[in-house]
């Protein structure tokens, strides 16, 4: 399967201009947009009172603006993040960060049902839990509280900086 | 002969640039390594899952450099460029190659191996060639192999286990989880044979490299001490220390230039961080860029003497690509039903199974037939974090989140440990496995990207499928619940072979049996290209006693042509 297709078939949107963006600055102002709902769906799919630690104190949105934006990040994808959390925003009218918990799962697990949202919701998750379970060096995994939770430890020695970028 | 700096240029700094140089250095040649990569230390090598694991850091970037893969889909040959796909043909772009991230699991290839059509005869729809060479001639590289990289093991003397000319392994094998004795007496109860497995791992300080600190994380990663026998480390730096050895990182090789018929004289290289082009001459030259690169790099470098391509008058170049065949399974050990150890103990992280299996890699049975098999390896499910955690998402083909995931991550992470098998069968060699270059894609250095036809010949998939069988019953008879095997027809591209056949018959063959190009005796090409079949086995053990056998036949030409020699 090609990529590129996957990505963009099945969304009402169609094609964004994010996969254009030049500028890291303009993808930030639409990033801004979509910040709230992207956070939503990760507290909703790691709420607090979980046995692993929850989206809401692990900064994971801030960890995936910073991991999409790297230059080691697909570029499709990155755009792809945007797109998925704006036709979510669409398909809900704007109401998706004030709804209930309830409301919240009956809206995902329905976007979930469509292709498009699936890998949407699929990469969200990923993206979350690379987050969660990455060397806290990337910002989340605060104080190690993810490996903590799975006892399951990164080996040694650490990174000392992200990426590799020595 | 060509007045130059180095004696030798090897394109590529993987297992076999690696052994050239060290070869060619420690007898007194001066040798220049390009490689695209850059150079990352042994103290820079982090376990950082999110870099190594999951980026492409140590590759290039495939919206950059890409090949085509072409494969058969619904009756068409249809295409699609990597850059579409995600799966990357790139191993590990950095000085030392995809031997870097090795998980250093090495077997010799058996005396049968070099003669397999004459042993079990010709397939159908497969090129099967008897190699040029025999086992006795690898031999002794095998063992200078062994030892210069520091493989570690046990000998345990086995039907299909290939005859050493030394009594044992100078490196003892390296720890073992406790599980080994669950393993060990499965296999008894089954009358299956367990081996320790060779490893290209320290287990006892060697030199300036340090022995295993069982890390938890070793396949696809660096090292951080030394222990893993990565070109890098086992032969790299040991060839630095002699003076005469130029490594040349971010330098990219672009073609071979011969200026007439029966010689190349020098490289096109570009400055992969300034884009600068410049020239490169050596006497010799050897192309070790990984299989289905170093074919792209010959027809590349086709020229008026050479329209073809290089090395290319019998017309095969590129052709016969083969892989690892095979595929992999695995089953989960659960606290509640484990037998034999205590659940610490098998939770125990950085110890090793180390166990693989060559009980079928003969079949002769009065019912399932007489075919060549292959070889299994054990081990732990990789220790990959995010990956593990990823995987145990999804239910039914729906995600699972909010509490239900919690749950779930926590339970199987520790309740319960994964042990996985890895099948290697022989890929068998087909027309239509080949490399050729695209016509209208090009690389971001201007060069047509490589294209790759893969198809699996059916029979590759027959023995795997035979063999997952015999492994999924040790599963369970280990007590291994949730079993599953995978025999694919997709190829492992870290695990790539031929293109580049060697035989006698320069109308036939690219290479002479000393890898040496039959129309350019200056050139050689000394990865994984030359093998007309490869074995049930991983290739890089074979790979770096091969390179060490074809420096050795490079050094008496050098020392031959010193007289002559013009510097």
């Amino acid at each position: 399967m090609k990529r590129r297709n996957f990505l963009i078939l099945g969304s009402i949107l169609g094609l964004s201009p994010y996969i254009e963006a030049k500028e890291l600055s303009d993808f930030e102002k639409s990033f801004k947009k979509v910040k709230p709902t992207i956070s939503a769906v990760q507290e909703h799919m790691f709420p607090k009172g979980s046995k692993i630690p929850s989206a809401s104190s692990m900064n994971v949105t801030q960890f995936l603006f910073e991991t999409i934006t790297h230059k080691s990040y697909d570029k499709d994808i990155r755009a792809f993040v945007l797109e998925g959390a704006e036709e979510l925003m669409s398909r809900e009218k704007g109401l998706f960060i004030s709804m209930s918990s309830k409301e919240k799962e009956k809206a995902l697990r329905e976007y979930e049902e469509t292709h498009y949202g699936s890998n949407w919701l699929s990469r969200i998750m990923t993206l979350t839990m690379e987050a969660l379970f990455s060397d806290p060096l990337y910002g989340s995994n605060v104080r190690e509280s993810g490996w903590k939770a799975l006892s399951s430890y990164g080996g040694m020695p650490r990174p000392s900086s992200r990426y590799i970028e020595l | 002969m060509i007045s130059c700096k180095y004696d030798v240029v090897i394109v590529g700094s993987g297992a076999s640039g690696g052994a050239m140089a060290y070869t060619l250095c420690k007898a007194g040649y001066k040798v220049a390594v390009l490689e695209k990569g850059r150079l990352i230390n042994r103290d820079e090598f982090s376990k950082d899952e999110l870099a190594y694991a999951r980026r492409d850091i140590v590759t290039p970037n495939l919206f950059d450099e890409y090949h085509i893969i072409e494969e058969k889909i619904d009756g068409k040959w249809k295409i699609t460029p990597t850059y579409d796909s995600g799966w990357s043909f790139w191993n590990g772009n950095i000085i030392g190659g995809s031997s870097n991230f090795m998980s250093g699991m090495l077997h010799r290839m058996h005396p049968d191996d070099f003669r397999l059509k004459s042993k079990y005869g010709e397939i159908d729809g497969a090129n099967v060639e008897d190699w040029v060479i025999s086992y006795n001639e690898m031999e002794p590289y095998y063992t200078l192999a062994e030892e210069l990289v520091g493989i570690s093991g046990k000998y345990k003397k086995h039907p299909f286990e290939p005859p050493r000319s030394t009594t044992d392994f100078t490196q003892p094998p390296t720890k073992e989880n406790a599980v080994v004795k669950l393993f060990d007496k499965s296999c008894e109860n089954l009358n299956t044979i367990p081996l320790v497995t060779p490893r290209a791992v320290l287990s006892k300080d060697k030199k300036d490299r340090s022995a295993c600190y069982y890390s938890n994380f070793c396949g696809s990663y660096g090292c951080s001490s030394g222990a893993k026998g990565s070109s890098r480390e086992a032969f790299l730096k040991p060839a630095l220390t002699t003076g005469n050895l130029t490594l040349m990182s971010n330098t990219h090789v672009k073609s071979l230039h011969t200026s007439k018929k029966d010689e190349v004289d020098y490289a096109v290289v570009v400055d992969t961080i300034t884009g600068k082009e410049r020239q490169i001459k050596a006497k010799m030259f050897v192309v070790s860029a990984q299989a289905h690169e170093s074919v792209r790099l010959l027809l590349n470098s086709a020229n008026k003497y050479h329209p073809n391509g290089l090395a290319n008058s019998s017309g095969e170049l590129g052709k016969n690509l083969i892989f690892s065949a095979g595929g992999s399974g695995q089953g989960v050990l659960r606290k509640e039903s484990l037998k034999e150890i205590p659940f610490k103990d098998l939770m125990q992280t950085g110890l090793f199974i180390n166990r693989s299996i060559l009980d079928w890699y003969f079949i002769d049975h009065w019912w399932d037939g007489k075919f060549k098999g292959g070889m299994v390896e054990f081990m732990f499910e990789h220790q990959n974090i995010i990956s593990r955690a990823v995987k145990n998402s999804n239910e039914d083909g729906k995600l699972v989140w909010g509490k239900a995931l919690g749950d779930r991550l926590v339970k199987r992470f520790t309740e319960g440990k994964s042990i996985r098998f890895e099948i290697f069968n022989d890929w068998l060699p087909t027309d239509n496995c080949f490399v050729s270059l695209d016509k209208t894609h090009k690389d971001k250095y201007g060069m047509p990207v490589g294209k790759l036809r893969l198809q699996a010949h059916p029979h590759d998939l027959k023995v795997g499928k035979y063999i997952a069988k015999k492994c999924e019953k040790i599963l369970e008879e280990m007590g291994a619940e949730d079993i599953y095997s995978s025999i694919s027809s997709t190829p492992p591209q870290n695990l790539v072979a031929g293109g580049c056949r060697f035989g006698n018959d320069p109308q036939k063959y690219v290479l002479n049996k000393y890898c040496q190009a039959h129309d350019i005796p200056n050139l050689f090409v000394a990865d994984a290209s030359f093998m007309p079949t490869g074995g049930s086995v991983p290739y890089t053990w074979t790979i770096y006693a091969n390179a060490l056998r074809v420096a050795d036949y490079m050094v008496k030409i050098l020392e031959k042509n010193k007289y002559k020699c013009f510097l």
